[in-house]
């Protein structure tokens, strides 16, 4: 009897607390079946990378800090894409111009969680540069790269306007990676997702940048397997 | 009628042959008199428009006088005709209407600018048409599904009035009306009234025993009988002497504050019959001895309100009193007897006035804001008055007879209720 009430006594301060604080970081559409396999096309890596703290990273990587936000990012772009080819036989890169006209768009992923990005129109195919038409695209939103990163702090809308503290001792590199598998004949998103990818680091090297990338890349991968039904 | 009759079960039974397959329909508003345009990413609609309107005349008979014309300037429409493109590749049945929506925010905006018009989107997929519905209300069809194709036109216009085009009708709002609707106040924002009084009578049952508590924490009251006039094993209740259990009636008013603290006045009656033994032959003179119990006091109520629906409210409360009680007693002897025994001059008197306390709590029902019914359940208490001097012999006083008189209740109300 003592225990039930012990039971009652925690489930009620957890009701009240909230302690049931979790997070959907992916949704599929209904109509996602078939992760892409073999061939992929990717938009909107040009302008989706974004480096945080970038005074750290320069002393850390000897950039001057003028400079570290466009030569980093165009790095980790590199990397990401070294990564991404890796994976797929013929992976079509469409430029920038391909999506950046679009409106962009907040979609959905959980209670509090909301993606924002540039989706092409209803009723409007993308093209690559040779006229093709791909069949799916991935469309990277954004990748922000950082020292201890949580992804709560940027799209949980109760907590974005929270300013988070700058540890002096960073455990990690952080990505964090928002992304949508665009049905291209279609055009519906088939996969929406946000991703996490914490790098342990003691002395950062450039080797350590490619290496989260890779990871991230590989996350993405793995999620777009798991989230087709 | 004889003839129509096979007629009727021809056209139910082809009904159920022919009608469609809904993937999803909301509740979207059928106008009486409405205007149906279609709307179709192909060259010519499937459908015969003028055919069209006879069909909906035929499927639902309070539809009045329907108009159908072909929505040319949506089929003109460049951003229309994409997003037509688009439902017609998208719509399946397993999805819902949220993965349909019109993205682009002028497609939205032109949906929004119909008024009362209705939208019905044809496409023709070779062998079944989709069907979609847009109203001005939503970004989003309010109603999707299929019809099998028929090359005969009208049979086709028959298909798709039955399928999404019978249900209850509303008559249409003029320009000034709908105006006048748009800036009513949302049922939802509804204020609480700064007061709300109710006046009720009601009738219930009261016992000394609460229920779901053992019987032997009342049997030794409940179960004495009066001996002799006077005398039980105990005199601290006064269901000793009396019949506990029994009918009871109220009359009350009260008023709550912004529908949270008020306070009520009641009167409530009953009456209780002694317990004689009727083993005691001292009783054989007597007729009838039974009392009044008369009771007014003052609750206050804590209450919470409840809007469920627009013809209801519910007012859960609770209540915590006090009530003075008297006890008017009633005896009589038998005709045949003229003088009275001693011990029925020497009986036993309970006190003038009783001072004791109520707690409960119920629920009022609202109908149409001023027809109530209500329930309500509690405990009652008649004990001495407390607030007496103190005398310094009061240790060697006898108990006060009935000083813990306690009981349950629970009681069905009729009430009429005013808010202000």
């Amino acid at each position: 009897m003592r225990n039930v009430l012990v039971l009652m006594i925690a489930i009620l301060a957890c009701a009240l607390v909230g302690c049931s604080q979790s997070f959907h970081w992916s949704k599929a559409h209904p109509a996602y079946h078939k992760a892409p396999y073999g061939e992929l096309a990717v938009a909107g890596t040009q302008k989706a990378f974004v480096l945080t703290r970038t005074p750290w990273f320069a002393n850390r990587l000897n950039i001057s800090n003028d400079s570290i936000q466009l030569q980093v990012t165009a790095l980790c772009e590199k990397y990401a894409l070294d990564e991404l080819r890796g994976g797929y036989a013929k992976l079509d890169i469409l430029p920038a111009s391909a999506i950046s006209h679009f409106p962009e768009e907040s979609q959905k992923i959980d209670e509090r969680i909301f993606l924002k990005g540039k989706l092409p129109e209803q009723g409007v195919v993308v093209k690559d540069s040779t006229g093709n038409v791909p069949p799916v695209i991935l469309l990277i939103h954004e990748v922000i790269i950082g020292t201890d990163l949580k992804r709560e702090d940027y799209f949980d809308y109760s907590l974005i306007h929270n300013e988070a503290q700058t540890k002096k001792l960073v455990e990690n590199i952080t990505a964090i990676v928002s992304y949508t598998l665009w049905d291209n004949i279609k055009q519906r998103p088939l996969f929406n997702a946000i991703d996490e990818i914490q790098h342990p680091v003691k002395e950062l090297t450039l080797e350590d940048m490619n290496s989260l990338m890779k990871e991230m890349v590989q996350q993405i991968r793995s999620n777009l397997y798991l989230g087709a039904k | 009628m004889r003839k129509i009759f096979p007629v009727l079960l021809i056209a139910i039974l082809a009904t159920f042959a022919y009608a469609g397959e809904i993937y999803f329909n909301s509740n979207w508003t059928l106008w009486s008199d409405p205007d149906i345009l279609i709307w179709t990413p192909d060259k010519e609609p499937a459908i015969d428009v003028k055919e069209f309107c006879l069909s909906l005349r035929r499927a639902n008979s309070g539809i009045g006088n329907p108009k159908c014309r072909t929505f040319g300037e949506w089929e003109r429409d460049s951003l229309a005709v994409r997003y037509a493109g688009w439902l017609s590749a998208n719509m399946e049945p397993n999805l819902e209407a949220g993965y349909l929506k019109a993205r682009h925010p002028a497609m939205s905006a032109k949906i929004q600018t119909l008024e009362d018009k209705i939208v019905l989107f044809i496409a023709d997929k070779g062998t079944f048409l989709q069907i979609a519905i847009f109203d001005e209300t939503a970004a989003t069809p309010r109603a999707a599904g299929s019809v099998r194709k028929n090359p005969d036109k009208v049979a086709l216009g028959d298909d798709i009035a039955d399928t999404f085009f019978d249900r209850q009708t509303k008559r249409r709002l003029s320009r000034e009306e709908r105006l006048k609707k748009q800036a009513e106040p949302d049922d939802f924002y509804k204020e609480v009234p700064n007061f709300r009084a109710w006046a009720g009578v009601s009738a219930g049952y009261a016992q000394a025993q609460l229920p779901l508590t053992p019987d032997d924490w009342y049997s030794s009251h409940t179960g004495s009988k009066v001996r002799n006039y006077r005398i039980t094993k105990d005199s601290v209740s006064l269901w000793n002497f009396l019949d506990d259990s029994g009918p009871l009636f109220t009359l009350y008013a009260g008023g709550v504050w912004y529908g949270f603290i008020g306070g009520e006045v009641f009167y409530r009656y009953a009456n209780h019959d002694m317990k004689t033994d009727s083993k005691d032959s001292i009783y054989n003179e007597l007729d009838h001895w039974n009392f009044s119990q008369h009771e007014i006091g003052l609750n206050v109520i804590f209450s919470k309100d409840f809007d469920p629906a627009k013809w209801l409210d519910i007012h859960l409360f609770g209540f915590l009193g006090f009530q003075y009680s008297f006890y008017v007693e009633d005896i009589g002897l038998k005709d045949d007897k003229v003088k009275p025994s001693k011990a029925y001059q020497s009986r036993i008197k309970f006190e003038d006035v009783y001072k004791g306390a109520l707690l409960g709590g119920g629920s009022q029902f609202v109908f149409a804001e001023h027809y109530g019914i209500s329930i309500r359940t509690g405990i009652s208490s008649r004990g001495k008055n407390v607030y007496s001097d103190p005398t310094p012999d009061a240790a060697a006083e006898p108990t006060t007879i009935g000083a813990s008189t306690i009981d349950w209740f629970i009681s069905f109300g009729l009430e009429y209720h005013w808010s202000l």
